[in-house]
């Protein structure tokens, strides 16, 4: 008894230890960030963790500023536009991969995924001129279009994995008991696929939200310009001064929103909720 | 309520026939039976009617209708399905009222059609419990309320006892037999489970390979198997089978002779390569006067099986004489002179027999079934 009490407190410091380590790494540098976005602009070189007078100067500065509002307001509806439309095509994509025979449905997945390996990069050049010349350049149409393409691959595959997990016979049992295959669908499998629809949406609305590529290249005017590329227009109060301050109040504004939908949907990703479907 | 018939359905897969020109008549409140061993198409021809499968050939009528094309929810059947597949994010009551709310019926009349049955099921305490906090047996009776619920026309069960435990399924077996008589609803119950097929079925219908092989009430099945398989799938422990011959007027047996009735001498060609099969309780110890033309012979036990109100005495019968003989592969039984073969019977657990012991033992003529070696069609009977 003793001893796997000691070995059972050991594991469990060492896992402490190793987890409030990982939790450290990951958060100084927004610490840093929060830290410089309430500093004054004289004290920001003074290299402290702890700022010497906090002031929401910057905050006030980035929220003044009717580029950057007009950037936040691009990046909510463009990455709102891309996650509801990637994992709602996702959604049907995935559900005719799963259950419907049909030719073809191993070469659609690994298209998808080789889709998902294409480097971004590699077609923003082609991309910029194909959106000038059909006037998609600089619209909300231009960033959701790319956004929804790097990203309903791994929607599919994220959805696929937990539409294969929900047995069958529930849907069958769904069409005796009176419904339509669309009701089968909305009433009994995608209530159960809840925890990979939130999964796949997190990550669609992450990338989009969190992406600098498309959005410094294929945007001009705050028309749609988002926030990550809005930062990189910030200039100082004059030519001398780094925004070294807005930039990290800026960035402590685009970071907050994925935090709380992360902290919003985890509650919702939970595992185990199709146990007691079947025997067992 | 409703009549089902069906008219030479059939079910094609690429490489498969699951279910080859299948007709039978269903009568209004009938609980009907389909039995066989797995993958015998009886779950393919369940899907059929309650039209989860496209039909390949042949015609589904309910009540003289042609269903044929007809989408599930446009049929007014029930079905339970074997894995019980009730909906794991819906509370008992949801289960229960899920399909009459697509049926849109009016939320008062869901409420008090759903207490009904949950009262009648026994599930009235566990009406706000999710599924995965409830028992097999629970899931089990939440799964029949969500069929009974709607008061279909017809009730369609996938071998929904299979996944209780023995003491269970017996209970839910009866309970199942109640429910149908009290409802009077059109029954199709599917099984692999020869017992629950003749306790529960008004008539059965025996499928193999996607063939039926024999529809009959359970003593029909029982006592006039149509072939081997039938012979060999209902009653348990199984029949007993032997190779035997005609032999002038009788018939000859590893176990010795009996005699034939003059029209059954008739009916079986001399030399004919035959299936003698006799059921376990039609083997009698030996005791006092022998009745005439009854065959009589002894046996050393080689297993005794007591179950207390029954005794199962096994022993080796030699099939000497018989080597040239080819049985069906599936009744298991080697030929050839030095062959051996298993035979039970059933005996009075009062005998006091021991294993190793000598036992003598007869059979009537009237018990022994003739099935032809090669079709493995029963024969006529020796006598009536």
């Amino acid at each position: 008894m003793a001893d796997t009490g000691g070995a059972g407190r050991m594991e469990r410091l060492l896992w402490g230890a190793g987890s409030t380590l990982v939790v450290l790494y990951a958060l100084i540098p927004v610490a840093w960030l929060v830290s410089l976005s309430l500093k004054q602009g004289a004290d920001l070189g003074d290299g402290r963790f702890v700022p010497r007078r906090v002031t929401l100067e910057h905050y006030a500065a980035v929220f003044d500023d009717p580029q950057f509002t007009a950037a936040l307001w691009n990046s909510a509806g463009i990455a709102a536009i891309a996650t509801v439309a990637a994992v709602l095509l996702g959604m049907f994509a995935a559900y005719a991969i799963v259950r419907l025979q049909f030719p073809g449905r191993g070469l659609m997945l690994a298209a998808a995924l080789s889709v998902a390996m294409f480097p971004p990069v590699s077609i923003i050049g082609p991309l910029f001129n194909l959106w000038r010349s059909v006037g998609l350049y600089d619209t909300w149409a231009g960033l959701v279009l790319p956004y929804m393409t790097f990203t309903l691959p791994l929607a599919i595959w994220t959805l696929a994995a937990f539409f294969r997990e929900i047995p069958w016979d529930l849907e069958r049992a769904a069409r005796v008991d009176g419904a339509t295959p669309l009701q089968a669908f909305v009433h009994v499998i995608v209530p159960l696929a809840a925890p990979g629809v939130f999964t796949a949406a997190i990550l669609v609305f992450m990338f989009a939200w969190n992406d600098f590529l498309f959005a410094i290249s294929l945007t001009s005017t705050s028309d749609a310009r988002t926030v990550p590329a809005a930062i990189a227009f910030f200039t100082g109060s004059s030519l001398f001064e780094l925004p070294a301050g807005a930039i990290a109040a800026a960035s402590v504004v685009v970071t907050v929103p994925v935090i709380i939908v992360v902290l919003l949907f985890q509650r919702r990703i939970v595992a185990g909720l199709t146990s007691g479907a079947v025997k067992g | 309520m409703a009549e089902i018939e069906l008219r030479e359905v059939t079910r094609r897969f690429p490489d498969t026939i699951a279910v080859n020109r299948a007709s039978f008549t269903i009568q209004d409140g009938e609980f009907f039976i389909l039995v066989g061993p797995s993958g015998c198409g009886k779950s393919t021809l369940l899907n059929m009617i309650v039209g989860l499968e496209q039909v390949s050939s042949g015609e589904i009528r309910v009540d003289g209708e042609l269903v044929n094309d007809r989408d599930p929810r446009e049929r007014n059947m029930a079905m339970v399905f074997q894995s019980y597949a009730i909906y794991p994010h819906m509370t008992v009551r949801e289960n229960m009222a899920f399909p009459l709310k697509l049926a849109k019926l009016p939320p008062q009349e869901i409420e008090r059609r759903v207490r009904e049955a949950a009262a009648t099921l026994e599930l009235t305490p566990l009406l706000d419990r999710r599924p995965h906090a409830l028992s097999g047996g629970q899931r089990q009776r939440v799964a029949m309320g969500r069929a009974i619920v709607r008061e279909p026309s017809v009730f369609l069960l996938d071998e929904p006892l299979s996944n209780l435990d023995a003491k269970l399924r017996g209970q839910m077996r009866m309970e199942i037999a109640r429910l149908q008589r009290r409802l009077g609803t059109t029954t199709l119950y599917v099984t692999h489970d020869q017992t629950e097929a003749m306790t529960l079925g008004d008539r059965i219908a025996v499928l193999r390979g996607g063939t039926i092989q024999q529809i009959g009430t359970p003593r029909e099945l029982y006592e006039r198997p149509a072939n081997l398989f039938v012979a060999g799938f209902i009653g348990a422990p199984a029949m007993n089978f032997l190779p035997a011959r005609r032999e002038g007027g009788e018939l000859v047996l590893p176990l010795g002779s009996l005699g034939l009735a003059d029209e059954s001498a008739v009916a079986i060609p001399p030399g004919g390569q035959l299936v003698a099969g006799f059921r376990p309780e039609h083997l009698q110890l030996a005791v006092g006067e022998r009745r005439a033309g009854s065959l009589c012979f002894e046996a050393q036990v080689d297993l005794l099986e007591w179950l207390g109100p029954e005794l199962f005495v096994h022993f080796e019968v030699g099939l000497a004489g018989f080597g040239g003989m080819a049985l069906p592969r599936e009744l298991g039984i080697e030929t050839g002179d030095a062959a051996r073969t298993m035979v039970v019977a059933r005996i009075d657990p009062g005998c006091g027999v021991k294993e190793g012991e000598i036992l003598a033992l007869c059979i009537d003529p009237e018990s022994v079934r003739l099935f032809d070696a090669r079709s493995g069609e029963n024969r006529a009977p020796l006598r009536e």
